[in-house]
């Protein structure tokens, strides 16, 4: 007997179309029956369907729209079955998200009925004091990207003694590529609300906002339900007033993740850092004193004072608590979100849990565009901040791109780096021009133009924009410039003095080359061209290519391929 | 200094998001009216529209293209998927074209990695793409524009 | 309030709590350079010019915003923290769009305020104009009339109609105007004295410098009468003697200044006699010897340089040289085929062995001889000479040109069996000169006087200037020498180092790279084409030594002078961003790459702003609303497109006039006033 049939229908859900999945079950199936879930962080397998019976749950993935295809879902048989990937169950630890994709994101009751405010509730009783001494024993770090110590940032916010106290959940999540905090306003809205009004709670701030990207509106719609309904049962009254609680939209700025960044965003300003001391829990929004924290480090909070901070801090390592949220993204089988325990290893996320073939990856960039770069012979270190950071990377919010042996390092820092270069707010000499001039640099490399003074200035300026920024969009922009120079200098040697790019990624030192042993003369490459460079021949002109892979997509043989500029030229005329 | 005013002031994005909504983009025209609506200076809120890139100066296409270049997007070929994109419609990153049928725009990223490479048409995602996917969704459109001319 | 302890630059300092760092520094005598830094605004903590380097934290700290701790540790004059600076600087100069001096000055061998003088012709201030001119160039009558016009080649109104300011005759005017009713401040003599050899321009520039700082000279000069090359090598009919009389006149007004004649080294002159009678000597005695054809028979052929000297002995009365054949493309070659073309009614060839195109010669120069009726005979190269009866007879080889050779110019190769011969009365050399040294003195490779780069320093207390240290060059080339040597000297005789202070400019480029898209202009540039140079009547050029052209009038002047478009920055006299950048050697070629927003806005009458100047440190956004609460100014865009504007680009109001306040916090030339000071 079918309970629920529950369709995920978080962002990527809906992108690979699980929004015509539903329409069409409510068609054909009860239509009360039929609820819209959150994200179970497994992206590779979308539109992902669970149906809960008496006898069991039962999920499907690839849901595709087709009336035959559901109903046999329906019928619970066996094809389509999602069959997670074992050795990512036996990794992962789902403490925050094991909720995701397994209740409905706008449903109070059922939060409630899965432990929902249990913590808020247990906080009341507990008291400002006792909180934020729980949250401290938990050794909870702030999961935004810096980790600092999240229970201290509220004491200082408790200890000010104003009665216009600011709290704002920090949800710009704007790396590329990253979407732990969508998934988690998105699935659990109630988890990050219930976090933040135990904030409130321990801190005395009577103001709440959640600075949220413009580009998850389903984030902030559900959010905004969620608030509405923890108002309407007067969860927000603490101490018997109310807390006032605001979603706000950014409107497309990375560095207004950077908070006081975002406190001039939040008051309407242009989204530009300022030099600190004074720190926002002494002069923030407005003035009054502020205290910011990422969605995943609120996420945690109930958790933690539900079960006390001593059970949360015996998962991870000495300095790194809990556990963290990655998005795996990149060369991998299965990318998504995963939560796994402080101190697993990179080589276990990347191998066990995404799924990489070993001997395929040549480096993860951990951290999004201010990380850094780690190679694969050091994939057996910890994943905790300590350990990232000695080795020139950083936990950042999250983002964890695998970057397969078929990449070239140098384009894959150049697109780091141009990205927070776009990003810059402009305030600082060193950010402003340094990246950019650093960006050229690597273009000119890229492109075949580059020489070792090249090299030599990526090194020198890297430094000094690290050192001479005021925010750490500014102070990290270069870390994945810097880690590949680290680790992966020849590379960058054998563009600049070989004008030889081994990924065959670089355009510039490229050639398009048909395998005429292979070609069929199927004339497909000769139709998709769009500069006409391929002649009836069979032989492409290399001055008039863009290097724009269209005939090697089509090509029905893999005839086609990129090789080194000159490459395949010169054995042809040794022949 | 009134904190009233600047509690106000604070809504100033909004605002902009809101007319943004409304007409597509921000006009000179708009920017003068939520000033005088906010008492801010003109410049002022020219500065902000501008410093986000979610504020668009110029009417968009009938039909808005975001390529994503979001990291897995960018590993997979989303230079590509621009590049043809170019091609096929005429026009660069940012433009519109001179019909106002298509602008193009590169966007951070779209959130749907998994999918990668993707598109968004009017906010619709269309992932998995390859040259032929994507041309056959371009002349969709191009199609039924010409067939309703 | 309460004291912290804090170590600045190695000094213990006590300061009161809550100051930044650069108030406490400066307190104690320790000066950190700013540029967004403004005591009347909130802090904008953009540039970072004043980074300071805090050893105790390792943290690197900007000293305007950062506020002193106890306990700190701060450094601010390390090579690191210079360093540190100096990036700052080259980043800022790499998107920096201007010119910080114009082209014409740059490109002057003597920098002249080109400029200045152009905008004083203009405004029908010909006396000032003199005075900025000679600041630099004290021979401007002559100068006025010989110089190849380095400035007008650069100068950017070449943009808009490919023609150059006219600006050397802004000198000439001026001169024939003034010269004589203007003398220059001079400091009263020291008792110092330095022995000259030479009256060239060279010779006599040193002098004039010299005696402007109260040195006194004497020049000795081999020949009857003083001028050097300008007396001796160039013809009457572009420098009158009279004229250079005149000129000459005034160094011996000067005071100081003692010139005589029929004195030639190694003749009544002894190099160490004089070493040790003056205070400093100057080697000026030019580039003198003529260069041979390499040829069989060379010895039948006149240098060019010695013919024109007996020419000049003789009062530029000379026999018929009948037909003539100058071989050779230089200006000798010109001013030797120009005069012969005066003395004879017989054809006069110019035989060079590339094309017009690899003529060294001034184009002018061509164009008049071709008009005066000279015969031009390209590709030719004459291999051997030799008398027949009374003619002389050349044999030559055609020649075609072929790969580029050292000096940029394509090398011409024989074509064979092409030889030729060709029959003259008076075959003249003027393939070039070179320098004679005198005896004991060192010299280069090409049998210059060799001298130290910075002081012109042979040996001791001998100096050398002109020719004879640059090899054959021209009037304003000798006379930028002589100031040199001049200011060696002063250095020398002052016991210091002759130090040349770091300079910058940036620039837009040459003229042949830009658009007038690229340009400023503070005023619209006036319209008309260049002033065309009246001449006298072609049969009086090839009948007489009269002097070619006439010089422009006053009202000629003040039209031409609408055509400069004062490319230079409005701030080149007190921007923080060159000083900042002179003092850290900061280099403006560091990082290249692209340079971001240009444009500006000169609709208001007295002010400019231009963004390709603005370092985006928000000082003047912060001044009209912190300050003057007028909220005119704001921030646009982000990141490397970031810029500073009014509302929708539009003009500032006219009233921004009376407040200016935007425009005198400025650190650089992006807001400033338009009308320049001199």
């Amino acid at each position: 007997m079918i309970k629920r049939v529950k369709v995920g229908m978080a962002s990527c859900g809906i992108a690979a179309g699980a929004g015509e999945v539903l329409e069409l079950l409510k068609e054909i199936t009860d239509e009360d029956k039929v609820v819209e879930v959150g994200c179970i962080g497994h992206c590779y397998a979308e539109p992902l369907v669970e149906i809960e019976t008496d006898s069991g749950n039962y999920m499907y993935e690839k849901v595709q729209p087709e009336k035959e295809m559901l109903e046999q879902m329906l019928s619970l048989a066996d094809s389509s079955r999602f069959q997670p990937n074992p050795k990512r169950i036996d990794k992962e630890e789902l403490l925050i998200t094991s909720l995701a994709g397994k209740i409905e994101p706008t449903s109070l009751e059922e939060y409630r009925a899965n432990e929902g405010y249990e913590g808020l509730e247990k906080a009341k009783r507990m008291g400002k004091d006792k909180i934020i001494e729980e949250v401290k024993t938990s050794k909870l770090r702030g999961r935004g990207g810096g980790g600092f110590p999240t229970g201290i940032k509220w004491s200082f916010l408790a200890s000010k003694d104003n009665e216009n106290k600011v709290l704002i959940c920090n949800a710009d999540e704007g790396d590329p590529g990253a979407f732990m905090d969508r998934t988690l306003m998105e699935s659990l809205p109630h988890q990050v609300l219930e976090g933040m009004l135990i904030g409130a709670l321990a801190t005395d701030a009577y103001k709440l906002f959640i600075y949220c990207r413009a580009e998850y509106p389903l984030a902030v719609r559900n959010l905004n339900i969620a608030i509405q309904q923890a108002v309407e049962v007067g969860l927000n009254i603490i101490g018997g007033k109310p807390v006032e609680i605001k979603v706000k939209e950014g409107a497309g700025a990375f560095v207004c993740g950077e908070e006081t960044a975002l406190i001039h965003s939040l008051e309407g300003k242009r989204g530009t850092p300022r030099y600190r001391p004074p720190y926002p829990t002494d002069h923030g929004f407005l003035g009054y004193p502020t205290a910011i924290n990422n969605v995943e480090t609120f996420a945690n909070i109930p958790l933690i004072i539900r079960e006390g901070g001593d059970s949360f801090e015996k998962t991870g390592t000495d300095n790194s608590k809990g556990t963290k949220l990655f998005a795996l993204a990149g060369d991998l089988n299965y990318s998504g979100l995963v939560e796994v325990p402080m101190g697993i290893t990179i080589g276990e996320v990347v191998y066990d849990i995404g799924g990489a073939e070993p001997g395929s990856v040549k480096a993860v960039q951990i951290g999004g565009p201010s990380g850094g770069c780690i190679t694969a012979e050091y994939f057996d270190t910890p994943i905790d901040y300590d350990s990232l950071t000695s080795l020139g990377a950083m936990m950042g919010s999250g983002g964890l791109i695998v970057v397969g042996t078929n990449r070239c390092m140098v384009e894959t820092a150049r697109y780091f780096l141009e990205f927070t270069t776009r990003e810059s707010c402009g305030k600082c000499t060193f950010c402003r021009i340094g990246t950019k001039r650093m960006v050229e640099n690597l273009e000119r490399i890229t492109g075949g133009e580059g020489t070792p003074e090249d090299i030599n200035v990526l090194k020198d300026l890297g430094k000094k924009i690290k050192q001479g920024s005021l925010c750490g969009l500014g102070q990290t922009a270069p870390n994945p410039v810097l880690s590949t120079l680290n680790y992966f200098y020849n590379e960058y040697l054998a563009h600049v003095e070989e004008g030889y790019c081994a990924a065959m990624e670089c355009k510039a030192l490229v050639d398009v080359f048909i395998n005429k042993e292979e070609c069929i003369e199927c004339k497909q490459c000769i139709k998709n061209c769009p500069v006409d460079c391929i002649s009836e021949g069979y032989v492409i002109d290399n001055n008039l290519c863009t290097r724009c892979n269209s005939c090697i997509e089509v090509c029905p043989k893999d005839a086609i391929t990129r090789v080194a500029k000159g490459g395949v030229v010169r054995v042809e005329n040794q022949t | 200094m009134s904190s009233v005013a600047q509690v106000e002031k604070s809504n100033l994005i909004k605002a902009l998001q809101t007319r943004q909504q409304q007409d597509g983009y921000i006009s000179d025209e708009a920017i003068e009216n939520i000033a005088e609506e906010f008492n801010l200076p003109l410049v002022d809120v020219e500065g902000v529209v501008s410093f986000y890139t979610q504020f668009k100066r110029v009417a968009p296409g009938k039909y808005q293209i975001m390529v994503c270049d979001g990291t897995a997007c960018h590993i997979i070929g989303s230079t590509l998927i621009l590049n043809w994109l170019t091609d096929a419609l005429g026009i660069m990153d940012g433009e519109t074209d001179e019909d106002g049928l298509f602008s193009l725009e590169c966007v951070a990223c779209l959130g749907c990695c998994s999918l990668a490479p993707v598109i968004s048409v009017n906010g619709k995602i269309y992932g998995k793409l390859d040259r032929k996917k994507l041309l056959k969704i371009i002349n969709s459109f191009k199609k039924k524009e010409a067939a309703g001319a | 309030m309460s004291k912290i302890k804090l170590n600045i630059d190695g000094k213990e300092i006590v300061a009161p709590q809550g100051q930044t760092i650069l108030q406490v520094a400066g307190d104690n005598g320790i000066e950190i350079p700013t540029m967004c830094q403004d005591d009347r605004i909130s802090r904008t903590t953009s540039c970072f010019i004043c980074v300071v380097k805090d050893t105790k934290s390792g943290q690197w700290l900007p000293a305007c915003s950062a506020q002193a701790q106890d306990g700190m540790e701060i450094e601010t004059k390390t090579p690191e923290v210079n360093d540190m600076r100096k990036t700052v600087l080259e980043l800022l100069l790499s998107e920096h769009t201007g010119d910080c001096e114009a082209p014409c000055t740059i490109s002057c061998p003597a920098h002249a305020r080109v400029e200045e003088y152009v905008r004083a012709g203009r405004d029908g201030e010909l006396l000032k104009a003199l005075k900025i001119a000679k600041e630099r160039i004290p021979l401007p009558m002559s100068i006025g009339r010989v110089c190849p016009r380095f400035c007008e080649k650069d100068c950017r109104r070449n943009v808009l109609d490919n023609a150059g300011v006219a600006i050397n005759d802004f000198k000439r005017l001026s001169a024939d105007l003034y010269y004589e009713d203007y003398m220059e401040n001079r400091k009263d003599l020291t008792g110092e004295k330095v022995a000259i050899i030479g009256s060239g321009p060279g010779g006599l520039a040193a002098a004039y410098f010299l005696r402007l700082e109260g040195v006194s000279s004497t020049i000795f000069e081999k020949m009857p009468e003083p001028g050097g090359m300008l007396r001796y090598g160039i013809p009457e009919y572009r420098l009158p003697k009279n004229i250079l009389d005149k000129e000459l006149a005034h160094f011996e007004k000067m005071g100081g200044i003692e010139i005589v004649c029929n004195k030639e080294l190694g003749g009544e002159l002894d190099l160490n006699q004089l070493k040790k009678e003056y205070d400093a000597v100057i080697i000026a005695v030019g580039s003198w010897q003529s260069s041979g054809m390499r040829t069989e028979g060379e010895e039948l052929a006149a240098g060019g340089i010695n013919w024109l000297e007996d020419l000049a002995r003789n009062g530029w009365q000379g026999e018929d040289p009948g037909e003539t054949i100058v071989v050779g493309g230089g200006n000798t070659a010109m001013d030797c085929v120009r005069s012969a073309l005066r003395l004879t009614k017989k054809p006069v060839h110019c035989m060079y062995r590339r094309t017009e195109k690899e003529m060294p010669a001034e184009q002018i120069e061509i164009d008049e001889a071709r008009e005066e009726g000279a015969n031009f005979n390209f590709l030719t190269q004459p291999i051997k000479l030799r008398r027949e009866d009374d003619k002389l007879v050349l044999e030559c080889l055609r020649m075609e040109l072929g790969e580029p050779d050292a000096s940029g110019r394509r090398r011409p190769v024989p074509v064979e069996g092409s030889e030729f011969e060709v029959k003259a009365d008076t075959v003249i050399a003027a393939i070039g000169q070179s320098t004679l040294a005198p005896e004991g003195i060192n010299t280069n490779k090409w049998g210059d006087v060799e001298v130290g780069e910075k002081d012109c320093r042979v040996t001791e207390n001998i100096f050398a200037a002109g020719d004879c240290v640059s090899g054959p060059a021209t009037v304003v080339e000798a006379v930028a020498g002589g100031r040199r040597a001049a200011i060696g000297i002063l250095a020398y005789l002052k016991g210091e180092e002759c130090l040349f202070p770091y300079k910058i400019n940036v620039s837009r480029g040459h003229w042949q790279s830009l658009s007038s898209e690229d340009l400023t202009f503070l005023f619209e540039p006036g319209e008309k084409g260049r002033v065309k140079q009246r001449l006298i009547d072609l049969d009086e050029r090839v009948n007489t030594f009269n002097e070619v052209s006439y010089t422009f009038t006053e009202d000629e002047i003040a039209e031409e002078g609408k055509r400069c478009i004062e490319c230079s920055c409005t701030a080149k006299k007190d921007c923080n961003l060159k000083d900042c950048s002179e003092s850290y050697h900061a280099d403006p070629e560091k990082f290249l790459g692209e340079k971001g927003h240009a444009g500006y806005n000169s609709q208001h009458p007295h002010i400019i702003m231009d963004n390709g100047k603005c370092i985006k440190c928000g000082v003047c956004v912060k001044i009209c609303s912190e300050v003057v609460n007028e909220y005119l100014l704001g921030f646009k865009n982000r990141g490397f497109e970031t810029k500073v504007e009014t509302a929708f680009d539009r003009p500032l109001p006219e009233y921004c006039t009376e407040c200016g306040k935007c425009v005198e916090a400025c650190p650089v030339g992006a807001l400033d006033w338009k009308k320049k000071e001199d």
